[in-house]
């Protein structure tokens, strides 16, 4: 199976149900739009598991993987919630409605 | 189970019959052929697409057979597997070989646009079931027509050998390709009584009005030719090889269930 020049890769992504969120799929070769639509349709939507696929030249795709930008050097726990222990406030919150709930 | 209506007269009956049987051998046929790519197209992803097309078109197949079965009183499976190949009756398009992938795309242009003129009819037909079918399967034969069409303007425009090759098989194949459109037994029967709401001269003369247009550009001038009255029924060395193939499992364990 010869790669023919000009080929290029299409990301996929397919989502199951009205509203439900596009998740990737994985991708596909093909020469142009035309053909990584029917491509696609094959892979990941012959069997009707599709209700919308989403392809995307991956070379429109704007990377971001620099380690210093995603990964900085220093700490940042004080940037993740779990810093904030809220688990009591929130039972006292929730027995507090409770009690001044009307009958 | 039989769903055929009583008020069906026996002549109207055989005709329909033999309609029925001829939408299904082309799709079987095609079907068959195509699914020849298997493993070997050009590339993995075309493989699958030409592979699943296949498969969609003895899907197809298999609805039209068991609307025949229910007809007849007969068993889709035996008329699937269990004829000789002289009582095939698809169109004389579909007796040659698999070919080049220029062939295979040429023969599935011309066999895809020829069903999207019929099929087009027979979702007005006024036998139901028919109807019905014809409607579910021209929604799965819009998105092979595009996928045909593709690769038709990819090789028609790719010059040099590809378009050769393309060229030269849309030339042999094109008076084979009228006999989509030969007159079945009983027509009249069928067109008075709206199975069949267009006549297959018609259906001809529409599909010739697509095509040319777009082909000869490529072909040139594309000789004028009437379908024949045994463009279903002429058979050749290589559907009596594919016969054996499609046939070799049915046939290795007599009437074993699958």
């Amino acid at each position: 199976m010869s790669i023919e020049r000009g080929e290029r890769v299409w990301e996929v992504f397919r989502q199951e149900d009205e509203g439900d969120p596009m998740v990737h799929a994985g991708n596909v070769n093909a020469a142009d739009e035309e053909l990584a639509m029917h491509y696609a349709r094959e892979f990941y939507g012959r069997r009707g598991e599709s209700h919308r696929l989403w392809i995307v030249a991956r070379d429109a795709i704007t990377e971001l993987d620099d380690p210093d930008l995603l990964k900085p050097p220093f700490d940042r726990s004080h940037k993740k919630p779990g810093g904030y222990v809220i688990k009591h406030k929130l039972e006292a919150a929730k027995a507090r409605a409770v009690a001044e709930a009307p009958e | 189970m039989t769903t055929a209506p009583p008020e069906l007269e026996l002549a109207t009956r055989e005709a329909l019959a033999g309609l029925l049987l001829s939408v299904a051998d082309d799709e079987f046929v095609i079907g068959f052929w195509d699914s020849e790519w298997t493993g070997i197209a050009p590339m993995l992803e075309e493989d699958v697409a030409t592979s699943s097309i296949a498969q969609d078109e003895i899907g197809h197949a298999k609805a039209l057979y068991e609307l025949l079965a229910d007809l007849t009183d007969d068993d889709p499976d035996r008329i699937a597997y269990g004829r000789d190949p002289s009582a095939f009756r698809h169109a004389a398009l579909l007796n040659h070989a698999r070919g080049d992938w220029a062939f295979s795309v040429a023969r599935r242009y011309l066999y895809e646009t020829a069903d999207r003129a019929r099929l087009a009819a027979l979702a007005r037909s006024s036998h139901e079931p028919l109807a019905l079918v014809a409607g579910k399967m021209r929604r799965e034969e819009t998105y092979h027509l595009l996928h045909a069409d593709a690769w038709r303007r990819r090789l028609a425009e790719a010059s040099g050998e590809a378009t050769t090759r393309f060229a030269d098989s849309l030339r042999r194949l094109w008076p084979d390709a009228q006999e989509v459109f030969a007159p079945l037994v009983g027509e009249d029967t069928l067109v008075r009584d709206g199975i069949l709401p267009e006549p297959m001269i018609a259906l001809h003369r529409s599909w010739l009005a697509d095509v040319r247009p777009i082909l000869e550009p490529l072909t040139g001038p594309l000789p004028e030719k009437s379908p024949s009255a045994d463009g279903r029924e002429r058979r050749t060395d290589d559907f009596r090889w594919l016969h054996g193939e499609f046939t070799k499992v049915a046939d290795s364990e007599a009437g074993a269930l699958w």
